[in-house]
C-alpha cells in the first residue's frame, strides 16, 4: 500500500468512528502533540474527537537520506480521542485490521514508553505499538498540558506514517516507499533530507537562530499580555523548531537546555491558562 | 468451603513494575483476610501485564464468630444492699442488650466486676470480599500513576475489567468505574470476545484456549526451554540477565521464542554498541560463538506463535536499520576529537550544585593519587591520572547521550579507537561499575580505582548536600556507591584505610574544619553501616562475628576487616572459641574502671607474674605481625598457647594487692594481654557455643 493510501485509509476509519478530520498545522512541529488542535483541545472539559495528517520535524533525526528509517521530516497521522473511550485499545487494532494488518499473524506489543514534551508542559502515560519489533504507533494517555491536569484525559494515538506503509508494503527502506500513483518517496524527498542534513548538522547559523529565538519569545510574551495565546502559540512553536535546529547543531549546553526549555515551558503555560480563562468565559 | 476467584484486567502493565504489585496484593489480601477472620487453605496471585489474578482455594463462607468480654461496672456499685441491680448495672445491660443471666462475675486487679462474653456472628465472606477488595486496590502504590476516566481513581494503567467469583457466584463490586462481572478478555490480538468465566478450572482452560500461560513459572519455563533449544541447535551461547527474562515473561502472555540474523558488516562495531542496541532498542538478546565472539543472530520473544516468520522477517529488518543508526552516531563521535571534550564538559553540570563535570574530573584526579599511592600502582599513575580526566567526555558524545547506559565504555572505547595505552582506556571503560556489590568484578584495576573515586565523589558531594538515605529511599544510590566501593575494595585486594579518601574527598565539599569533620564523620558512619551490612547479609557471615568486628579500630580497612571477618569466622567454629571468649570476658572485668598504667618490670613479683610477662612480650611481637599480616587464625592459635600460663597466673595470683603499686602493675600487665586480644577482635561479643 502506498503512504497516500495508508493516509485515506486512516481518514476513512477514523471519520467512520466519528473523528473530524482536520487538516496539519501549517507551522513546524516535532509531533502533532504540539499542534493546537491537540495542545488547545486537550484542555477544558469539551468533548473532541479529531483526526489529522501531520507532517513533523525532527532536525536531530536527519541521516542525509542514507538511513533506511530516519528522517528529519516524517508524517504523522494524529488522533485525539476526549474523553478517553473504554475500548480505545481495540479501536486502534480495528484500525490496523482496517489497514489491512493481519494483527493474529504479527507481534503487535503494547510497550511502556510515556512520553513528556516538557518544553510545551505535557506529559501522558501509555505505550509505545510495536508491530514484529516496528514501532508504528504512540498510543498515550494524556495527563497534562500547559502544565494543567486533564479532565477529562484524552486519548491520542499517533501513527508513524513512514513506518506504517513500509510495514504494509513489505519494504526495508523508506526511500523504497510508493508515495502515490507514480510519485515515488525518494524522488520526494531525497533531496529535502540531503539538504535539510547539512543545513541541520553543518551549516545552520547559530548567532542568527539564538537571535530569532529571542524575538519569537519575545512576540510570544507580547502577545500573551494581549490575550492573543492563539498567535502567541504560534510563536513557541517557532520557539521549539529553532531549539531543535540549535540542538541538532550541537550548539546548546546541558545547562543551557534547560534554561531554554523553561522559557518556553513558561510561554506555554501561561498561553494554557488563557486558553482556560477564554474558553470558560466563552461558556459561561 | 468456597474457591475465591479474581482477576484486575489491565491495559499492558509495564514488566518492570509487576512483580512489585503481585508481592502488594499478596501482602494486603493476606492481612486483610486475617484482620477479617477469614480462614482459607491457600492464597496464590499469578500475573501478565494485562491481567492480576488471585485464587484463595478452600475459604471459609463466613468469617469465625467473634468473641469478646465486655467489662461493666465494678460489683460493688451494680449490686445494692438488697441485692438488686443498680442504676450503673441496668444501664450497662440497657446498652449492651443483654438480660441480667447473662452477667458474669470476674476478679480484676481493681477487684470484682461484672462483665459480659458477646459473641458476634462473623459476616459473610461475600460482604467481607465486597469491602476489601476495592480497599486493597486502592492502597497499592506504583512508581508512577495516571487517570483515564470518570471515576479520577489513578491506578498504574487503566483497569478494564473485573472478574470477582465465590465459588460460581458473581461478587458484586466497582473499582474505578469498573463493574465486576464474570466475563474476561483473552490474549490481545489472538482473542476476539469477552469470555465467560464459570469457575477456577475453566478460567484456566479457557485462558489456555486463548493464547494465555497465566503461571509466571510456566511462561519463564517455556522461555528458557525454547532459548535453551536454540542454543542446541545453532551450537551458540544466549546471553539473557535477569530484567531481560522478566520484561520477556511479564511482557508475554503467550511467549514463543523466535531467532533472526542481520547483515555481517554490522559485526565491525564495538560488540558492546551492537550488544547494547539490540537489548535496550529492540529487545533482542545477543547470539555468542562458543568463544565468546559475537554472531550475526538474534533471539526474541514474541507473543505470538510465529509461524510465518512474519516477526522474524520484520525484527531482522528493524535491528538493521538501528544499526545504521548505531553507526552513524559511531562515525561521527569519532570525528571529533575525543581529548578536546573535556572543555566540553565545562557546560555540563553535575548534580544538585555540585559544580560542573570538569570539576568533578578534576576532584577526581586529586583523589587518585592518593588511590594510586595506597594500593601501590605507581606504575600506572600517568595512565590513571589521564583517565581521570578524560573519563567523563563521553557524556557529550552523541552515542552516550543517546544511551546513556554506555557511559564509560563509549569513553573507552574511543580512548581505544585512538591507539590509547591499555592501562588508559580500560580505566575509563570500567568506571561506573560495579553498580552494587553483587554486581561482577572489575577486570581492571585501573577501572578500580578510578571506580572508587568517582564514587566516593559522589557519595560526598550528595551527602555534603544534606541528602539522606532512608530504609526505604536512596534515590541518590548512595548506598549503592558505597557498597560497589567496598566490593572493589574487597576484589582488588586493596589495603588502605577508608577513612583517609574519606577525609580527603570531604576536603572538597567544606569550607571549614567543623563541616568537614561533620561531614566525614556521616561518611564514617555510613561505610561503617554499609560494612556490617555486607558482611552479615551478603556474604553471610554471622551476626556475633560481625558485631565483634564492627568493633575493631581498623574496620575502616575493609579488606583486613573482610580477611577478619573470613578468619573469625572459622575460629568461631573450633572448640578455641569458647577459651577466647571467657578469656576475653575476664580480662574485659577484671581492668574494667582502671586507668592505663604503666608495667615496671622490677613490681613483678612471683614467678607466674614473671612467667607470664616474658612470654607476653615474646608473644606479643610473633601476634601482632601475625596480624598485620592479616593471619588470624594462628594469631589465635598463639592466644591459646598462652592460656595455661594466664590460668596460673589467675590462680596463683591475687590481683587485687594490697599494695596499690603492685595492683597496678598486675592491672596493667592484664590491660596489655587485654589489648593484645582484642586487636583480633573484641571476642566478647561473640556468642559461646554449646
Amino acid at each position: 500500500m502506498s503512504l497516500q493510501n495508508t493516509i485515506i485509509k486512516l481518514q476513512e476509519f477514523w471519520s467512520q468512528n466519528g473523528c473530524y478530520i482536520a487538516s496539519g498545522y501549517d507551522t513546524e512541529v516535532g509531533a502533532g502533540t504540539m499542534t493546537p488542535d491537540t495542545f488547545f483541545k486537550v484542555l477544558g472539559k469539551k468533548h473532541w474527537e479529531v483526526a489529522f495528517w501531520q507532517p513533523s520535524r525532527r532536525p536531530d533525526d536527519g541521516r542525509y537520506a542514507k538511513n533506511p528509517n530516519r528522517v528529519q521530516k516524517h508524517n504523522q497521522f494524529q488522533v485525539i480521542l476526549k474523553p478517553a473511550p473504554d475500548n480505545g485499545q481495540s479501536l486502534f487494532l480495528k484500525s490496523l485490521n482496517h489497514l489491512g494488518i493481519d494483527i493474529r499473524s504479527h507481534d503487535i506489543k503494547f510497550d511502556e514508553d510515556n512520553w513528556a514534551s516538557p518544553s510545551i508542559g505535557a506529559w501522558g502515560v501509555g505505550w509505545q505499538v510495536m508491530c514484529d519489533g516496528l514501532e508504528i504507533t504512540q498510543f498515550t494517555y494524556f495527563q497534562q498540558a500547559g502544565g494543567i491536569e486533564l479532565n477529562p484525559n484524552s486519548l491520542e494515538i499517533t501513527y508513524g506514517l513512514e513506518r506504517l506503509a513500509m510495514f504494509l508494503d513489505k519494504r526495508n527502506n523508506i526511500y523504497n516507499l510508493k508515495w502515490g500513483h507514480n510519485v515515488s518517496y525518494s524522488e520526494l524527498r531525497t533531496e529535502e533530507e540531503k539538504q535539510f542534513s547539512i543545513y541541520n548538522f553543518e551549516v545552520a547559523n547559530i548567532d542568527f537562530l539564538r537571535n530569532i529565538f529571542d524575538q519569537y519569545k519575545n512576540e510570544a510574551e507580547r502577545l500573551i499580555e494581549s490575550n492573543l495565546y492563539l498567535p502567541a502559540y504560534d510563536y513557541v512553536l517557532k520557539c521549539s523548531h529553532t531549539f531543535n535546529i540549535l540542538d541538532a547543531r550541537k550548539a546548546i549546553s546541558t545547562a543551557e537546555r534547560t534554561t531554554l526549555i523553561k522559557t518556553m515551558r513558561d510561554l506555554s503555560y501561561n498561553i494554557a491558562k488563557k486558553y482556560i480563562n477564554g474558553a470558560e468565559k466563552k461558556n459561561g | 468451603m468456597v474457591d475465591f476467584l479474581f482477576e484486575l484486567g489491565v491495559e499492558e502493565v509495564p514488566a518492570s513494575e509487576i512483580k512489585n504489585i503481585v508481592f502488594q496484593l499478596k501482602d494486603n489480601f493476606q492481612t486483610k483476610l486475617a484482620e477479617t477472620l477469614v480462614k482459607f487453605k491457600s492464597i496464590e496471585i499469578s500475573a501478565t501485564n494485562r491481567r492480576f489474578v488471585i485464587y484463595i482455594s478452600e475459604i471459609s463462607e463466613k468469617a469465625d464468630d467473634k468473641e469478646e468480654q465486655i467489662l461493666g461496672p465494678s460489683k460493688k456499685i451494680s449490686i445494692d444492699e438488697n441485692g438488686q441491680p443498680t442504676i450503673a448495672l441496668k444501664k450497662f445491660m440497657e446498652f449492651n442488650n443483654v438480660i441480667l443471666s447473662d452477667i458474669v462475675e470476674i476478679e480484676t486487679k481493681k477487684g470484682l466486676y461484672l462483665c459480659i462474653h458477646k459473641v458476634t456472628e462473623g459476616p459473610k465472606a461475600y460482604d467481607i470480599l465486597c469491602n476489601i477488595i476495592p480497599e486493597i486496590l486502592g492502597k497499592l502504590t506504583f512508581s508512577k500513576t495516571m487517570l483515564w476516566n470518570e471515576s479520577r481513581v489513578s491506578f498504574i494503567r487503566p483497569i478494564r475489567n473485573i472478574l470477582c467469583l465465590l465459588n460460581n457466584q458473581l461478587i458484586e463490586l466497582e473499582f474505578a468505574g469498573i463493574k465486576s462481572s464474570k466475563f474476561i478478555n483473552g490474549h490481545t490480538t489472538l482473542s476476539e470476545s469477552l469470555i465467560e468465566i464459570s469457575s477456577f478450572k475453566d478460567y484456566i482452560e479457557q485462558l489456555n484456549k486463548n493464547f494465555v500461560i497465566v503461571k509466571e513459572k510456566e511462561r519463564d519455563e517455556k522461555i528458557i526451554n525454547e532459548i535453551t533449544e536454540v542454543e542446541y541447535d545453532l551450537d551458540v551461547d544466549v546471553k539473557i540477565d535477569d530484567e531481560m527474562l522478566n520484561y520477556y515473561i511479564y511482557n508475554n502472555e503467550y511467549p514463543v521464542v523466535f531467532t533472526g540474523n542481520f547483515n555481517k558488516k554490522y559485526l565491525e562495531l564495538p560488540s558492546e554498541i551492537i550488544s547494547t542496541f539490540m537489548i535496550k532498542e529492540k529487545k533482542l538478546l545477543p547470539v555468542y560463538d562458543k568463544n565468546n565472539n559475537l554472531l550475526n543472530t538474534f533471539v526474541g520473544v514474541s507473543n505470538i506463535p510465529d509461524e510465518n516468520h512474519f516477526v522474524s522477517n520484520g525484527n531482522e529488518k528493524v535491528i538493521q536499520a538501528t544499526f545504521e543508526d548505531a553507526k552513524f552516531f559511531w562515525d561521527n563521535d569519532l570525528k571529533d576529537n575525543f581529548i578536546n571534550l573535556r572543555e566540553n564538559l565545562k557546560k555540563v553540570k553535575f548534580q544538585n550544585d555540585l559544580g560542573t563535570f570538569f570539576d568533578k574530573t578534576e576532584r577526581l584526579n586529586y583523589l587518585i593519587e592518593l588511590l594510586v599511592k595506597e594500593t601501590n600502582n605507581n606504575h600506572m599513575y600517568e595512565n590513571i591520572k589521564q583517565a581521570s580526566c578524560l573519563c567523563k567526555n563521553d557524556l557529550v558524545t552523541r552515542m552516550v547521550r543517546e544511551f546513556p547506559s554506555l557511559q564509560g565504555i563509549m569513553g573507552g572505547l574511543y580512548l581505544k579507537e585512538m591507539d590509547s595505552e591499555e592501562d588508559l582506556w580500560k580505566s575509563v571503560y570500567g568506571h561506573y561499575e560495579p553498580k552494587g556489590y553483587t554486581d561482577k568484578k572489575l577486570d581492571h584495576i585501573g577501572a578500580g580505582i578510578l571506580s572508587i573515586a568517582d564514587k566516593i565523589d559522589n557519595i560526598a558531594g550528595f551527602v555534603s548536600k544534606g541528602i539522606k538515605v532512608s530504609s526505604s529511599k536512596d534515590p541518590y544510590g548512595i548506598r549503592r556507591d558505597a557498597n560497589a566501593i567496598i566490593k572493589v575494595i574487597i576484589d582488588f585486594k586493596m589495603n588502605f584505610d577508608l577513612f583517609k579518601l574519606i577525609k580527603l574527598a570531604a576536603e572538597k565539599f567544606t569550607e571549614n574544619a567543623g563541616d568537614q569533620k561533620k561531614l566525614v564523620s556521616q561518611l564514617q558512619k555510613l561505610f561503617l553501616s554499609r560494612i556490617e551490612n555486607i558482611f552479615r547479609d551478603l556474604l553471610n557471615f554471622r551476626y556475633d562475628v560481625v558485631n565483634s568486628i564492627i568493633n575493631s579500630h581498623d574496620i575502616l580497612f575493609a579488606y583486613k576487616s573482610f580477611l577478619k571477618a573470613k578468619d573469625v569466622s572459622k575460629i568461631v567454629e573450633t572448640d578455641s572459641i569458647n577459651l577466647l571468649i571467657t578469656l576475653h570476658k575476664r580480662l574485659k572485668n577484671i581492668i574494667k574502671g582502671f586507668n592505663t598504667f604503666f608495667i615496671s618490670e622490677n613490681l613483678l613479683m612471683g614467678d607466674e607474674e614473671k612467667i607470664l610477662f616474658e612470654i607476653y612480650k615474646e608473644s606479643k611481637t610473633e601476634i601482632t605481625e601475625l596480624i598485620l599480616s592479616d593471619n588470624y587464625i594462628q594469631a589465635c592459635s598463639k592466644i591459646i598457647e598462652m592460656k595455661p600460663v594466664i590460668d596460673n597466673y589467675f590462680e596463683k595470683v591475687l590481683i587485687m594487692a594490697e599494695d596499690n603499686k603492685i595492683k597496678e602493675n598486675r592491672i596493667a600487665l592484664l590491660q596489655k594481654l587485654y589489648e593484645l586480644l582484642s586487636k583480633i577482635t573484641d571476642f566478647s561479643l561473640i556468642i559461646e557455643s554449646n
